[in-house]
């Protein structure tokens, strides 16, 4: 195992790590007493600022910046949105965190709710992580009972609720407006932006969403100071003004065809290559990765070649990825079928698909078609270049959509075919010998029953 | 001034105007294509039809920046210096995957589908998509399921603008309509036991761009390609909505309500809008007919013309009773052709039918409890004659006192509207017509009955709840043997030619001060009176 | 409420509106109330929805619009006593989650998404259930179960089947 030293991780094995004792015992709320005797909500804003925090949700914004976007003197109320819909395939970062070590996640909140001038926080779970959702109801409850959370938190002025709020198995409450409706009470559509939710969120009202390893980042920052943050991770580009580096610890999960798929703390900018072998203990079986999928399956994938890219905010995307996403790293061996792996992408999307916007929900549901097709023997050659189209035209990034599902959903489709496109034509014409070169419509298989 | 540049075209924006992409496109000429954006409705841009390019100029260089992504027009203000571009091959691609994307799942049954040439979706497949399908073909079907009493949905014809759900969120405020499930397999919907059942129904069928929505009472009545369109006024309550008549061949098939800020916005209610069947009915009264030894004796209409005015020139002292259906013009046509014959004539406003009381929705359209379109113009044109107010009472009490001996009353109700005992007071005159569209009690006492025409027929002016005055022409002849109140009131006051409503209401617009402002030309959303006026009085005082 | 039959208990009730302080409008009270109705009775009938919309004074149709967003929420007839979620995204179908899946359905038999003839068993597909870790993995009620093997499947569905309560589920 690498050296290096787990800190969000660092109470997890710990026994009883989710009560407050413990949480308390290892220096926990410390940041909290010491911040809120200390500083004004600005200067903790600042301090998040300085950090050059990114969020760790998927989108990597600049958690500080987030903040400030929220209008100046506000009546209020603010509200606070914990986005814990951890629903990414190959993600689970959040739910180790909140299973056993919620008091850090709290911490982190009421910080954040402070920064913010946010009195009432919503926490939205997914409805998958019930041992979360326990422990985190235990851990409000014993924060309410010693006066962190409630009326006048610790003698001060400031008052903080936080609210636990269920979700029903739909990936598209993770998207931070999503969310806001979902919360609401509505079906989970995105809203179009602008407004932004820190003008018009939740209620109507400036909201800032926030993900849960982020808050905890807070926490740790307020505890140990920018100095030591930024003594993590990747700088800053120098010759990119724009670019906030990416620094801080970064909590990576590893799955799929690994030895020992887990939850690893490490510095951002770790290669995809030493994550699997120092961390991971290497590709299962004694094979060879074939390609990883570097941050959630929405990112994309890297080839067997590509495994050396560092997994900080700006390495995937120069290897054709989306972006660091999730840092949820999947490995695929060198046995699996690319067919199997993108039939698997496009039946999750088109089954998470919001069905708002028009280009996604039929795209992501016609790209199934096909790749059921394909995967039943019946593909086309031009079966290929009609998914790379869709792929090449769904998303927020060329304007189609309101949200960046369809981008999630077109990366695998993309990065699949245009890196391993070889096998995608040896398998159609082996599979389909006689039809792989038609290029008329074909009829449809029938629909398969979803529920 | 505000400067924003479409395809190139400068179209300047008034101060303070709010205008987003697809307006002002419109502005320069240039059709934007969409399916979820409705100008009365909130904005969701989910269809993505109407993606443009946009950027910005440069105020001092005039140099341009255009944004990498492509945008919806209908989410992106039009401020000073905006630039959209609407006919790149990037937008044209990006119209042709909407309308594939559409294509897949949607049935083609255009041929049996009502909404066939005037459907969005075909139209925009010719306009914007590509000739051949890409996409797998699977067996097509077209569910049908019933909304309510007034629409039906054609399942998966849908397209998922989700306007009509907006609209009974937005508009109408029952919220009967929703949208079920997730993905590419949503559907609208209603709650079971609980259909779309509000009084503006009908106006889903409008907003529905495809032939999903489908209106039980036109469905597959009539293609709309054989079908035009007259602008109208509708006549059902005072709101006076403006309307399209659309008819083929002197038939009535459906009333569509037409844009009017003014007035109505882009709606109707259903009592307007599936009210319109008695134009058609085969009660209308058709024949000139005398009341002679209780037999009634079918007259030629020129004969019983020269006989109403001679019995009315020797009545002496006579009465006009003007329905609140009549029109500004027939109004004071009939008004004139009484003070002809008897210089003190009464001329009076007839009963105004008003059933329970005013229901305004969620966004404010109201439907009026007085269901009659122009009980404001009669009442302005009585005040003239008459120099006050009056009504058939006054008519009632002059008869009582042995003065009135001739009756002209005009009708055009299409349901009862009068009972027995004011039928029996009114007919105790020497001689009583009755112009009227069906049997009343007062019609059984007539001594003339002369079948009057409906509003379809009519051409003239009509003054809503607010003093608007809204002119209208005819949309349909009346049935064989119904003759037009105007030209029956221009034969009787030997007017030469054709009576022509625009002249008629010169002349009204000359001699009463409430109707001044109608000299000018009245446009397709016609004028308000009283704000004319107004302006008017402030300039001369001013 | 005046309904004779009634669907939501005096408990359901007061368990829904305990939920609205927490928030601004009682519409954001649509998710809690269709989990409290349906931790209880396994599913949530048309007329509950009637009722939920009642005492968040919305139309039946806004709360079924939400509540069939999410297919997650049954309305034909309850799930079975235990309600199991196997997970089919890409991190557990590379470790074998659909052969699981179908070994289950087969060994059940039902079809993903149906509930054994006693009434014991719903099994169900799921997108990742974010715990990869332990791929391929299953959600029972609310027992995760790791590490799925066609034999700890089996025995899984022995331990359902004997009646043993699996996942705490109400």
């Amino acid at each position: 195992m690498p050296k290096f030293e787990p800190v969000l991780l660092a109470n997890i094995g710990k026994p009883n790590s989710h009560a407050l004792a413990v949480y308390e015992a290892a220096g926990g709320y410390r940041a909290l007493k010491k911040v809120l005797a200390e500083m004004t909500p600005l200067a903790l804003i600042e301090m998040i600022k300085s950090s050059n925090l990114r969020g760790r949700g998927g989108a990597g914004f600049p958690t500080g910046l987030k903040w400030s976007f929220l209008p100046k003197d506000h009546p209020g109320p603010i509200y606070m949105c914990i986005n814990a819909d951890e629903s990414e395939p190959g993600t689970f970062n959040n739910r180790i965190l909140m299973e056993d070590d919620p008091h850090q996640v709290i911490e982190g909140i009421i910080l954040s709710c402070y920064a913010t001038r946010a009195q009432t926080a919503y926490l939205y779970i997914r409805y998958e992580y019930p041992l979360s959702y326990q422990r985190l109801q235990a851990a409000i409850d014993e924060c309410y009972a010693a006066g962190y959370l409630g009326k006048k938190i610790l003698g001060t002025d400031f008052s903080l609720d936080i609210y636990l709020h269920r979700g029903a198995a739909a990936y598209i409450c993770g998207e931070e407006t999503g969310l806001i409706e979902s919360l609401e009470g509505r079906r989970a559509w995105p809203r179009i932006k602008p407004p932004f939710p820190a003008v018009e969120g939740a209620f109507r009202k400036p909201t800032v969403v926030n993900n849960i390893e982020t808050v905890c980042c807070v926490t740790q920052i307020a505890a140990r100071g920018v100095e030591w943050f930024k003594s993590i991770g990747v700088p800053s580009d120098p010759k990119n003004p724009r670019d906030p580096g990416s620094y801080g610890p970064k909590l990576y999960c590893l799955s799929g065809h690994v030895n020992q798929p887990g939850c690893y703390e490490a510095p951002l900018g770790i290669t995809c290559r030493q994550l699997i072998d120092e961390y991971g203990g290497g590709v299962w079986k004694g094979r060879k990765a074939k390609a990883a999928i570097p941050g959630g399956i929405s990112m994309g994938l890297l080839t067997e070649a590509e495994l050396d890219t560092p997994l900080d905010f700006n390495g995937p995307g120069r290897v054709g990825c989306l972006g660091l996403g999730t840092a949820a790293v999947v490995v695929i061996d060198d046995t699996t079928s690319m067919v199997d792996f993108l039939h698997n992408s496009c039946r999750f999307f088109a089954h998470e698909s919001c069905g708002q916007c028009t280009p996604c929900r039929e795209g992501t549901a016609w790209a199934l078609t096909m790749m059921e097709r394909i995967k039943a023997g019946k593909g086309r050659l031009r079966d290929l270049d009609l998914l790379l189209e869709i792929g090449d035209s769904i998303g927020i990034m060329p304007g189609t959509t309101i949200c960046g599902l369809a981008d999630g959903a077109a990366w695998p489709i993309k990065n699949a075919i245009r890196k391993f496109r070889g096998e995608f034509e040896q398998y159609i014409q082996k599979t389909n010998p006689k039809g792989y070169q038609v290029t008329e419509a074909v009829e449809a298989l029938p629909i398969l029953a979803a529920h | 001034m505000a400067i924003v540049i479409v395809d190139g075209k400068e179209v300047e924006l008034a101060p303070g105007e709010r205008l987003n992409g697809i307006q002002a496109a419109e502005r320069a000429g240039v059709d934007i294509p969409r399916y979820c954006w409705h100008p009365g409705l909130s904005v969701v841009a989910s269809c993505r039809m109407c993606l443009v390019e946009t950027g910005t100029r440069n105020a001092e260089t005039g140099a341009i920046t255009m944004l990498p992504k492509l945008v919806p027009a209908c989410q992106t203000p039009a401020a000073d210096n905006t630039v959209f571009v609407t006919d790149s091959e990037k937008v044209q691609r990006s119209r042709a995957m909407v309308e594939e994307d559409l294509l897949i799942d949607h049935p083609i049954d255009c041929p049996i589908c009502d909404k066939a040439g005037e459907c969005y979706l075909q139209d925009y497949h010719f306009q914007h998509g590509q000739d051949k399908r890409r996409a797998d073909i699977r067996p097509f079907t077209s569910r049908r399921r019933e909304m309510g009493e007034t629409v039906t949905l054609f399942v998966d014809r849908c397209v998922m603008c989700s306007r009509c759900v907006r609209f009974t969120r937005e508009i109408s405020g029952g919220s009967e309509l929703y949208v079920t499930n997730r993905g590419n397999r949503e559907e609208i919907d209603v709650f079971p036991g609980r259909p779309l059942d509000n009084k503006l129904s009908g106006n889903v069928v409008d907003l529905c761009p495809v032939g999903a929505l489908g209106d039980k009472d036109f469905l597959y009545q009539q293609r709309v390609w054989f079908m035009k369109k007259h602008a109208g006024v509708c006549t059902g309550c005072s709101t006076g909505c403006s309307i399209d008549v659309e008819e083929n061949l002197d038939t009535v098939y459906r009333l569509k309500p037409r844009t009017n800020p003014h007035v109505n916005q882009w709606w109707m209610c259903d009592e307007g809008r599936y009210g319109f069947h008695y134009v058609h009915s085969d009660r209308r009264l058709t024949n000139v007919e005398r009341l002679e030894d209780d037999k009634r004796l079918i007259l030629e209409w020129s004969q019983a013309l020269r006989e109403i005015d001679e019995r009315f020139r020797d009545a002496g002292r006579v009465a006009a009773v003007l329905s609140p259906h009549l029109t500004v013009e027939e109004a004071y046509l009939l008004a004139r052709y009484a003070r002809r014959v008897d210089s003190q004539a009464l001329v009076v406003l007839g009963p105004v039918p008003v059933v329970g009381d005013d229901e305004t929705f969620k966004n404010g359209f109201t439907i009026r409890a007085e269901k009659c379109p122009n009980r404001r113009g009669v009442e302005e044109i009585v005040q003239h004659f008459m120099g006050r107010a009056a009504t058939l009472d006054d008519v009632s009490a002059s008869i009582e006192a042995g003065e009135t001996r001739a009756a002209w009353v005009s009708g055009g109700y299409k349901d009862a509207w009068i009972d027995e005992a004011t039928a029996g007071r009114l007919a105790a005159v020497e001689c009583l017509v009755v112009q009227d569209l069906f049997d009343s009690p007062l019609l059984e006492r007539a001594t003339y009955r002369l079948p009057g025409a409906a509003f379809a027929e009519r051409d003239g002016s009509y003054v809503n709840h607010a003093d608007r005055l809204q002119s209208v022409a005819w949309a349909v002849r009346p049935p064989a043997g119904v003759r037009v109140e105007a030209g029956v009131y221009g034969e009787l006051l030997a007017m030469p030619g054709l009576v022509k409503a625009r002249r008629v209401l010169d002349e009204v617009a000359r001699e009463i001060a409430f109707f001044s402002p109608a000299a000018d030309p009245v446009g397709p959303l016609g004028m308000d009176l009283k704000a004319r006026v107004m302006a008017a009085e402030a300039a001369i005082t001013g | 409420m005046p309904t004779a039959h009634r669907i939501l208990t005096d408990e359901m009730i007061a368990a829904i509106q305990a939920y609205f302080p927490r928030y601004p409008t009682r519409q954001a009270v649509t998710l809690p109330a269709l989990h409290v109705v349906n931790e209880r009775l396994r599913y949530v009938p048309l007329e509950a929805v009637v009722e939920i919309a009642e005492l968040l004074e919305l139309a039946p149709a806004e709360v079924q619009d939400a509540l069939s967003f999410y297919g997650f929420f049954r309305q034909d007839k309850p799930h079975g006593q235990t309600r199991a979620w196997v997970c089919r995204s890409v991190s557990c179908a590379l470790r074998g989650g659909e052969e699981v899946l179908s070994h289950l359905c087969r060994a059940a038999g039902v079809r993903p998404g149906g509930t054994t003839a006693d009434g014991k068993l719903t099994l169900e597909f799921a997108e990742c259930l974010g715990a990869c870790e332990f791929a391929p993995c299953m959600l029972a009620g609310d027992t995760l179960v790791k590490n799925l093997t066609p034999e700890s499947a089996d025995a899984f569905l022995q331990k359902v089947k004997q009646g043993v309560s699996v996942g705490g589920q109400k």
